[in-house]
C-alpha cells in the first residue's frame, strides 16, 4: 500500500472504529426507559454519531493518531443545531403556553357552565359504581318530570373508570325551582350475565341553588344482587 | 358517599406489572404510575372485595370520595383523559366544589401537570405539597417520575435532585430503577467514576443486576479501564436468556466488548465475542462489520470477506454496509484481486451517489416543511400525553435517513412539544364557536330581560305585599274573635248562613210582634228551627275553625314566599343587566387571550418546527458527508489501483515499497 493509499485507509479505519465503538459503548444505559445520549442511537452512523466519537478517535489503532485526519471527516453531530439552552428555553416557552392554554379552558369551561347552567336552575344528575361483581352497566336512561333528558351507552372504558372509582355527571341542565321527579333506568348484564333492566326514583326539591343528585349502582353481597339508588345531595 | 375500587388492580395494572415487564419503554405505566401513586388518597377503598386485599406497601388507606365533582375528574383520569380532567379539577377548584378532597386533588393536579408534560408546574406544586403531610410513599413516587421527566426532557440537575430525594423506603424494583437513572444520569454527564462508584455500590433486584453490570462496564471502558470491565461485559454477553429484551443487551454487551477488544489492538480476543452476537438481531450489521475487522486485523482477508460480503448485500442505509462497500474492496485489493477491487470501487461510487442525490432531495423536502406533516399525518390528535411517542413512519424518502434521528429522545420529545402545541392550538379553535354562542346567548338574555321588565314591572306595581300581609293580619284577628265569642255561624257555609240570617230576620219580626198571638205557631216553629240549625252549626265548629286557622297558616307561608320571590325578581331585575354585561366582559377577554394564545402558539409551533428541521437537516447533511468522504476514499483507492496497473506494479510490490500493510492492522 503506498502511503496516499495508507492515509486514505488509516482516516477510514480510524474513524470506522470511532463510530463502531461509539455505536457500541452508547449502547449504555439502554436498559432504562429514558436512553443514555448514545442509547438513542444504537446503529450510530459513523463517527458523527455521539460524543464519544471524538474521544474513541484519539485512542483509535496506533497508525491512525500517525496521520492528520482529513478535512472531510465528518464533524461530530452531537451538538444539536441550537444549544443546550436553546432547546431548554424552548421547552420552557413550550410549557409557559400550554400551562396559559389549561388556565384558558377551564375559564372557558366555567364560563359555559355559568352562563348556560345557572346554580339557580342548575339541576346534574352523576352516576357512580360501587365494585360492580353483581352488575356489568351498559347504559342509563334519566327521565325529569317524565321527559327524558339523558340516555347513555357506556363504554368498557367509561364502566371501566366508573369501577376505578369515577364519578360520571350524566346530566348537566336546567330545573324550575319547585318539586320534580326523578327516573332513571340502568341496563346491562346482571348475575349469571343474564340481561338485567332496573329503575329507581326520586322526588327532589329545586331550591335556587344548584341541585345535585347521585344515581348509586351497588351490590347487596347478602342477596347476590346489584341496588340502585339515588341519593339528594344537600 | 362510600364507594370501593379495587386498588390492588388499579396499582399493578397501570404501573408495577408494566414497569417490570418491559423495563425499557414503560412509559405509559410510568405516567399511571405516577398518577396512580399521586391520587392513592383518592380511590376509593374498603368493601366486600376490597378487604380481602392486602393493602399495599405504596399506597395510602382506603379512602372515600366525598365530593361528586372530584369523582367527575377521577372519571376522565381513569380513561387517561388527562386533558379533560385537569380541566375539570381546575374548574371545580376554582368553584370550591371539592372542599373535602383539596390536599389529594392538588396532589392529582401535579400528577396530571406532569402526565401532560408541564414538569415545571408539576414540580412546583410538588415542592409546594411534599411536606409532612404526605406519607413517605407518595412523596417518593412524585420525587421518582418527576426526577424521570426531568431526566427524559434534559433537565439533568433537577432530575438528580429529584432522584435523590427519594428514600430507600420505596418499592425494590422502584428502587432499582432509580439507581439505575441516576448512574445513567452521571453517566450522561460524563461524571463515570461518580457513576461508576454508584453502580459497584448498587444492588438491586436479580433482572436488573445484568443491566447495571452493563452500565458499570461501559462506564469503565470509559475511563479507560478495559481490563476492569472485560468481565462484566463478558458475564452480560454471555447471559442466558430467552426474553427479547435480554438477547437485545446481550448483543449490545457483545459488540460494546468487541469493539473495545479491536479498538484495543486485540483482534484475537474480538472475533468469538463479537461472533456472538445474532445474525438476525438489530445489531448484526454491526457486528458483521467487526467480525470482518477482526479478521482482517489478523491478516485473514479472505476470511474478511466473508462477513463484509454479507453486509455488502443489506440495505445501504446502514452505516455498516456503507463502510463493507469500501471495506470489501479494501480486502480483494489485500488479496491483489485489484480487478475486483477496483469493480466494488466503481459500484460503491455509483451507489454513494445515488444516496447523495437522495439526501440532498430528502434536504429540500425537509426545508419546504413537510417532514413534521408527514409525521404526524397519520396521528389521531384525540389526546395529549407526555408518554406519546411517534408509532409509525411514513413511507417517505427522508424518513429512511432518519430512522435514528426520529428514534432520539430529543427529537420525540421536540415533535411531541410540535404535537401538543397543535393539540392546543385545535382545542382553542374549537371553542371559537362557543364563544360566538354564548354571544347569542348573552343577547338573547339581554332581549328576553327587556321584553318582560315591563311586564315584571307592572306586576310588582299592582302588588301590594304590606296590604295583603295586612289583611291577612286582620282575619286571623277575626278568626279569634270568633273563636273567642264562639260565634258558629261565622264559619257556616253561604246556604247556612243565610238560613242563620233569615232565621235572625224572623226572630227580630217576632220580638217586635210580641204579643200577636196568631203568631204562637210562628214562634215555635222558629225556636225549634233555630235550634236544628245551632246545633248542626256547633257540631262542625271546631273543624271548621281548624281548618280556617290552617288557611291562614297557608296563606303566611305563600306570602313569605311571595316575598321572596318579589325579592328575587327585584334582585334579578337589577342585577342582570350587570350580569350580563359581566358575562359580555368575560367573553370578551377570553376571547382576546385566545387570540393571544393562538397567536403565540403559532409562533412557538414553527420555532419547535424550525428546530425540528434543523435537527433532521443537519443529521442528513452529516450522512451525506460521511457518504461524500466514502466517495472521496473509494475515487482515492480507485485511482491508486489504476495506478498501480498503468505502473505495471502490483499491490505487494506497492506496499513492499511504502511501509508495509501489516503496520496499519490494529
Amino acid at each position: 500500500m503506498n502511503s496516499k493509499n495508507r492515509l486514505v485507509w488509516v482516516t477510514w479505519r480510524a474513524g470506522l472504529l470511532a463510530c463502531a465503538w461509539a455505536a457500541a459503548s452508547l449502547t449504555a444505559g439502554a436498559q432504562a426507559p429514558a436512553p443514555a445520549p448514545a442509547a438513542a442511537a444504537p446503529g450510530a452512523t459513523s463517527a458523527a454519531a455521539a460524543p464519544t466519537a471524538t474521544a474513541a478517535t484519539a485512542t483509535a489503532p496506533a497508525a491512525a493518531t500517525a496521520e492528520p485526519p482529513p478535512p472531510s471527516v465528518p464533524a461530530p453531530a452531537a451538538e444539536a443545531p441550537g444549544t443546550n439552552g436553546d432547546v431548554r428555553s424552548l421547552d420552557q416557552e413550550v410549557q409557559g403556553a400550554k400551562k396559559d392554554v389549561i388556565d384558558l379552558n377551564k375559564d372557558l369551561f366555567v364560563l359555559e357552565e355559568e352562563l348556560l347552567f345557572p346554580a339557580n336552575t342548575q339541576v346534574a344528575v352523576f352516576v357512580s359504581m360501587d365494585v360492580g361483581t353483581f352488575f356489568a352497566l351498559d347504559s342509563i336512561t334519566i327521565k325529569i318530570d317524565n321527559k327524558e333528558v339523558a340516555n347513555y351507552l357506556y363504554t368498557a372504558r367509561e364502566a371501566d373508570a366508573l369501577l376505578k372509582g369515577g364519578v360520571h355527571r350524566i346530566y348537566l341542565g336546567n330545573q324550575k325551582v319547585g318539586k320534580h321527579e326523578l327516573v332513571a333506568f340502568f341496563t346491562g348484564k346482571g348475575p349469571a350475565e343474564r340481561d338485567y333492566r332496573r329503575g329507581a326514583t326520586l322526588e327532589f326539591d329545586k331550591g335556587v341553588g344548584a341541585k345535585y343528585l347521585e344515581l348509586k349502582i351497588t351490590d347487596k353481597v347478602p342477596k347476590h344482587q346489584p341496588e340502585f339508588s339515588v341519593k339528594d345531595w344537600e | 358517599m362510600p364507594r370501593r375500587v379495587d386498588r390492588q388492580r388499579s396499582l399493578s395494572g397501570g404501573f408495577v406489572s408494566r414497569g417490570l415487564a418491559s423495563r425499557g419503554m414503560a412509559w405509559r405505566g410510568v405516567v399511571q404510575g405516577v398518577i396512580l401513586g399521586a391520587v392513592l388518597a383518592a380511590l376509593p377503598g374498603g368493601g366486600a372485595s376490597a378487604e380481602n386485599v392486602k393493602p399495599d406497601p405504596n399506597g395510602l388507606p382506603p379512602h372515600q370520595i366525598e365530593d361528586l365533582h372530584y369523582g367527575d375528574v377521577l372519571f376522565y383520569f381513569f380513561q387517561e383523559d388527562y386533558f379533560q380532567a385537569i380541566t375539570r379539577l381546575l374548574a371545580a377548584q376554582e368553584l370550591h366544589r371539592i372542599p373535602h378532597s383539596e390536599d389529594e386533588a392538588e396532589l392529582l393536579l401535579g400528577g396530571l401537570y406532569l402526565s401532560l408534560g408541564e414538569h415545571v408546574e408539576a414540580g412546583r406544586i410538588f415542592d409546594a405539597l411534599l411536606n409532612s403531610h404526605t406519607t413517605e410513599a407518595v412523596r417518593n413516587r412524585a420525587w421518582y417520575y418527576l426526577g424521570k421527566v426531568w431526566y427524559e426532557r434534559g433537565y439533568l440537575e433537577e432530575s438528580e435532585r429529584a432522584l435523590r430525594q427519594v428514600s430507600d423506603k420505596i418499592d425494590p424494583r422502584i428502587n432499582a430503577e432509580r439507581y439505575m437513572l441516576l448512574a445513567q444520569l452521571l453517566m450522561r454527564e460524563n461524571r463515570y467514576d461518580d457513576a461508576i462508584t454508584a453502580l459497584r455500590a448498587w444492588h438491586g433486584a436479580p433482572g436488573w443486576t445484568a443491566y447495571a453490570q452493563f452500565n458499570l462496564g461501559v462506564a469503565l471502558v470509559r475511563r479507560d479501564r478495559l481490563a476492569d470491565a472485560i468481565p462484566l461485559l463478558d458475564a452480560v454477553g454471555r447471559l442466558r436468556s430467552g426474553s427479547e429484551e435480554f438477547l437485545a443487551l446481550k448483543d449490545k454487551a457483545n459488540l460494546a466488548l468487541g469493539f473495545s477488544l479491536l479498538q484495543s489492538q486485540r483482534a484475537a480476543e474480538a472475533r468469538p465475542i463479537l461472533e456472538r452476537v445474532r445474525i438476525e438481531g438489530p445489531y448484526s450489521s454491526k457486528a458483521l462489520l467487526g467480525v470482518g475487522w477482526a479478521d482482517a486485523n489478523l491478516g485473514e482477508f479472505k476470511r474478511a470477506l466473508v462477513p463484509w460480503l454479507a453486509l455488502h448485500k443489506r440495505n445501504l442505509l446502514d452505516s455498516a454496509v456503507q463502510e463493507s462497500y469500501l471495506a470489501v474492496p479494501y480486502a480483494f485489493s489485500e488479496l491483489h484481486a485489484d480487478g475486483q477491487a477496483a469493480e466494488y470501487y466503481n459500484s460503491a461510487i455509483e451507489s454513494f451517489d445515488g444516496e447523495v442525490q437522495q439526501i440532498d432531495a430528502s434536504i429540500a423536502d425537509i426545508r419546504a416543511g413537510k417532514l413534521l406533516d408527514r409525521l404526524l399525518g397519520d396521528d389521531k390528535k384525540d389526546t395529549v400525553t407526555w408518554y406519546w411517542q411517534l408509532q409509525h413512519l411514513p413511507d417517505a424518502p427522508e424518513t429512511r435517513y432518519l430512522y435514528q434521528l426520529l428514534a432520539s429522545n430529543d427529537f420525540q420529545e421536540g415533535l411531541k412539544n410540535y404535537r401538543e402545541l397543535n393539540y392546543m392550538s385545535c382545542n382553542l379553535e374549537s371553542w371559537r364557536d362557543s364563544l360566538t354562542a354564548f354571544d347569542d346567548i348573552i343577547d338573547t338574555k339581554q332581549r328576553a330581560y327587556a321584553e318582560r321588565v315591563p311586564k315584571a314591572d307592572a306586576v310588582i306595581a299592582s302588588t301590594n305585599l304590606d296590604a295583603l300581609n295586612a289583611r291577612r293580619t286582620d282575619f286571623e284577628s277575626r278568626i279569634d274573635e270568633i273563636e273567642q265569642t264562639n260565634d258558629v255561624a261565622a264559619l257556616g257555609t253561604p246556604e247556612e248562613q243565610a238560613t242563620w240570617a233569615r232565621l235572625k230576620r224572623i226572630e227580630d219580626y217576632l220580638a217586635a210582634h210580641p204579643d200577636d198571638p196568631d203568631l204562637e205557631e210562628m214562634r215555635e216553629k222558629h225556636r225549634l228551627m233555630k235550634g236544628v240549625v245551632y246545633w248542626h252549626l256547633s257540631e262542625s265548629f271546631k273543624a271548621r275553625l281548624w281548618n280556617e286557622r290552617r288557611s291562614v297558616r297557608e296563606l303566611g307561608v305563600a306570602l313569605k314566599e311571595t316575598q321572596k320571590r318579589s325579592l328575587l325578581v327585584q334582585q334579578a331585575r337589577n342585577s342582570i343587566p350587570a350580569g350580563n354585561g359581566e358575562y359580555a366582559a368575560r367573553v370578551a377577554d377570553v376571547r382576546a387571550r385566545m387570540d393571544t394564545l393562538q397567536a403565540r402558539l403559532a409562533d412557538i409551533a414553527e420555532q419547535q418546527n424550525r428546530y425540528l428541521q434543523s435537527l433532521a437537516i443537519d443529521e442528513l447533511e452529516a450522512q451525506k458527508r460521511r457518504i461524500e468522504t466514502y466517495q472521496i476514499q473509494a475515487r482515492y483507492a480507485l485511482a491508486t489501483i489504476y495506478d498501480r496497473a498503468s505502473n505495471g506494479t502490483t499491490k505487494s510490490n506497492a506496499a513492499g515499497k511504502s511501509d508495509g500493510a501489516p503496520k496499519e492492522q490494529p
